[in-house]
């Protein structure tokens, strides 16, 4: 009888220790990487800074620029005002980024665990074996504390071993990247809990909560040096506030912990309300019918682009208005010696730094070319391409179609970027030419990424397994860009990266050669892509 | 003879592993055709190499006329396709996914796409990703019985589908049939392939081994006979071509090979027949006798490890 008779006891949370095992396992890439890369992420800022500005008037330069509103938009309160040294000001000026790639490894490790393990039935399958109702849930947020306490773990060791940190403010430091982290794993678990599909829960964790709480950060931080009141209600704000290095009071981390602890009960209390594989909110029901447009490559491209496109364009503009209105700070004698020589305009330095704009822009966006290529390179391993290459669709014109989309993509996020950083800049500074010189620059520095696109495309029909090697000449042109400057480097390795050749407006007259000797190597790169497209076995299993 | 398909010597390589090893098919207009074979036996890559998708080896394919990789385009024109495996774009509705498959195509016939979306049962208003396999496979079927192509490929179109509408689908693929359209049928569902096909390819390990209409492959197999008889029938088991012989309860049940079924009916006939009841061959008999060395080595094979 006692073999017959299930087991009582241990009930909701039996079987957590095992799936804690198998997510680690299933992770024992993924999660190395992220904490490894966010370490040193962190390592590199830590040391970046003393080698930038390495003396003392070099850093209260960086005051100028960092201490009023639009530098506490960006980084945060400035505590570090009274008393600047580089173990006050790199923790405040950095630590907000470094708490934003802690928070979205963690969303995106509940997302992953949970709602994509639902989404895709394998949950039905672990649910249907010995394993409790909240066991599942448990186990994600078990490993998110693990992963959260590793990389909180592994910067206090670096930190305590710099001799620029004290222990106890690189603790309490430390513990708020921890607390973050956590936070927003408790977010996720009730978010998840609320929509059928991982992607909008990725998009509502990431978008409203994550990008909510730095934009209430960021305007509550921009009233006062210290932050206002607005900047409490966002759990980015509670590490800041912690003023680790000046004030190091733990207090505030309470509400981080507090927050995650009231989310997370959120999640379970959700999780008891619904079914598996079942949301709180019904998906939406679409269109029975196609519009005319969708019907041909062009459209279907269009069709999967267009709302990564906007967001992009949305995204960057954000970005780029407010780094325009940047430019009123960037004046000489405010700047340290070190960003004068990337910005390349030691007499105008204003035009140096929206020229500087225009390539870090194009740099960024080069980024939404990679993953354009990358997507259709999925849409052909996804066997979403074979139905479509089936029809009387010729390889040409799909590989064509998505060239021709990705091409529009970056010439509307181009310009949109460079219409909103202009904006900024003319409203800051009064000249409302800037909107549209601003604008031409940053279209002036569209070719260089179609060389990147073309590379990408090249790889899909040559090597379609590399196609994700197109990174690193993003990679490469971000840091020649960025830091290459400061390096004592040749002439040549500033050749190989694309994005060096256009003229830098409006510093700079606009040059035809340089432009359009990188729209002609782009077609050349994308005309061998598609011929050797043409000759490949479509990618499917 | 004008036939839609035809390839001699089909051979193709992933790496080390050869997926079709010398493969002739032939598949006349106006047919219907079953393509038949287990899993892995080179179905999907045949179809694949005949869309153009993937490139052969060796041998040579032509289809409707046209070489199958040079003239991809200007044949799939001509022709529909509903692969084994549906994937969906996510964010698209399945009504959408009709529409567009269908305009890649040439466009598609509005009236019978509503009809056949009813007669499926298909909510086109759902997103691809809400989608289940079977409703995934109602749309590729949707979107490719919807165009007045001539030849239809498909690639285990029903697999995923419920009783009814495998039903379904077998009523639309006659009236196709009944419009002199060709088909190609690719499946390891038996019961479908002989209750539509007019011939039957019998694919193994990236060759046809047999083809021919299911009459033809039928002389090589037996019938299975039940007979209850007022005189004793043992003296049966004895005849030349007869196998399995087993008395039960008054009755005779056993198989005769096609070329004795004649001299044993006229052996019964003298017995005193009460009742009697023939059965063709299935289709998994004559699978069975392709694939019955290869269940037997594999018995073998494990059988010797349990030892």
């Amino acid at each position: 009888m006692t073999a017959t008779t299930p087991a009582r006891g241990g009930g909701t949370l039996v079987g957590t220790g095992s799936l804690v095992r198998m997510m680690l396992r299933r992770d024992r890439v993924k999660l190395p990487s992220w904490i490894l890369g966010i370490s040193l992420f962190w390592l590199y800022y830590t040391r970046l800074v003393p080698t930038a500005y390495p003396t003392r008037a070099d850093l209260d330069a960086i005051v100028g620029m960092m201490g009023g509103a639009t530098g506490r938009m960006w980084t945060g309160p400035t505590y570090f005002l009274d008393n600047m040294t580089y173990e006050t000001f790199i923790p405040a000026a950095y630590g907000g980024y470094l708490i934003l790639v802690i928070v979205l490894m963690s969303i995106l490790l509940i997302v992953r665990h949970t709602r994509v393990e639902e989404q895709t039935g394998r949950a039905e399958l672990v649910r249907a074996s010995v394993v409790g109702r909240h066991a599942p849930l448990t186990a994600a947020l078990l490993v998110a504390l693990i992963a959260n306490g590793a990389t909180a773990g592994l910067i206090a060791i670096m930190m305590i071993a710099d001799p620029i940190f004290s222990t106890g403010g690189s603790l309490l430091f430390v513990a708020g990247c921890f607390a973050s982290g956590l936070a927003f794993a408790g977010l996720t678990a009730a978010i998840v809990q609320v929509t059928e599909y991982s992607r909008t829960a990725t998009s509502l964790a990431a978008g409203a909560g994550l990008g909510g709480a730095f934009l209430i950060k960021a305007f509550g931080d921009m009233g006062h040096e210290h932050g206002t009141l607005l900047s409490w209600f966002s759990p980015m704000a509670w590490p800041q506030q912690t003023a680790p290095f000046v004030l190091d009071r733990w207090w505030p981390l309470t509400l981080s912990v507090a927050f995650a602890v009231a989310t997370a009960a959120l999640g379970y209390w959700l999780a008891a309300r619904r079914d598996v594989g079942a949301g709180l909110i019904a998906p939406r029901a679409g269109k029975a019918r196609a519009k005319g447009w969708l019907g041909t490559p062009v459209g279907l491209a269009w069709r999967l682009e267009r709302r990564t496109i906007m967001w992009w364009a949305i995204g960057l503009g954000v970005l780029g208005m407010s780094m325009g209105a940047f430019a009123e700070r960037a004046v000489p004698g405010e700047m340290p010696e070190a960003l004068l020589v990337v910005l390349d305009g030691a007499e105008n330095i204003t035009a140096g730094y929206l020229a500087y704009m225009g390539v870090f822009m194009a740099s960024i966006v080069a980024i939404y070319a990679v993953l354009a290529m990358q997507g259709l390179r999925a849409e052909e391993t996804g066997g979403r391409g074979e139905p479509v290459l089936a029809a009387a669709v010729s390889r040409w014109s799909w590989l064509g179609a998505n060239l021709l989309v990705g091409t529009i993509g970056v010439v509307v996020i181009m310009g949109v970027a460079g219409a909103m950083t202009g904006l900024g800049a003319a409203s800051v500074l009064g000249d409302n030419a800037l909107i549209w010189e601003v604008t031409a620059a940053h279209l002036n520095h569209v070719p260089p990424i179609l060389v990147v696109l073309g590379v990408a495309a090249l790889l899909f029909g040559l090597l379609p397994r590399a196609t994700g090697a197109s990174w690193a000449l993003v990679a490469y042109g971000f840091i020649m860009g960025t830091f290459g400057a400061l390096m004592d480097l040749p002439d040549v390795a500033f050749d190989i990266s694309p994005f060096e050749h256009p003229a830098r407006m409006p510093l700079e007259e606009f040059e035809l050669v340089p432009v359009a000797v990188l729209v002609a190597i782009a077609v050349a790169l994308v005309a061998v892509g598609l011929a050797a497209f043409r000759r490949r076995d479509l990618d499917v299993t | 003879m004008s036939n839609v398909i035809e390839t001699t010597g089909l051979v193709k390589d992933f790496g080390k592993v050869r997926a079709l090893d010398g493969l002739d098919l032939g598949v006349a207009k106006g047919e219907v055709h079953g393509f038949l074979g287990p899993n892995g036996a080179g179905k999907t890559t045949t179809i694949r190499i005949l869309l153009g998708l993937l490139r052969a080896d060796a041998g040579t394919a032509t289809m409707l006329g046209g070489d199958p990789w040079d003239d991809a385009v200007a044949l799939h024109r001509r022709l529909a396709y509903v692969p084994g495996d549906v994937e969906l774009w996510p964010n698209l509705t399945g009504g959408e996914a009709i529409d567009l498959l269908g305009r890649l195509r040439g466009g598609l016939d509005k009236a019978r796409r509503d009809m056949l979306v009813e007669r499926f049962d298909l909510d086109p208003t759902k997103k691809g990703r809400t989608y289940s396999k079977g409703n995934r496979q109602k749309v590729a079927l949707i979107s490719a019985l919807a165009s007045d192509a001539e030849l239809l490929l498909l690639d285990e179109p029903t697999a995923g589908l419920d009783p009814l509408m495998e039903a379904v689908f077998q009523e639309v693929i006659r009236d196709m049939m009944a419009e002199g359209r060709t088909v190609l049928l690719s499946s390891h569902i038996l019961a479908q392939v002989e209750v539509l096909a007019d011939r039957i390819s019998i694919i193994r390990q990236g060759k046809v081994v047999e083809s021919g209409t299911l009459r033809d492959l039928r002389h090589l197999t037996r019938t299975t006979f039940t007979v209850e008889t007022t005189q004793p029938a043992s003296a049966i088991a004895q005849m030349p071509g007869v196998f399995n012989f087993e008395p039960n309860d008054g009755q005779v049940r056993f198989d005769v090979d096609a070329e004795h079924v004649g001299t044993v009916v006229s052996a019964l006939s003298g017995l005193g027949v009460q009742a009697i009841t023939s059965r063709p061959p299935t289709l998994e008999q004559l699978l069975l006798r392709h694939y019955g060395d290869e269940m037997a080595a594999h018995n073998g094979e494990r059988a010797e490890v349990a030892r």
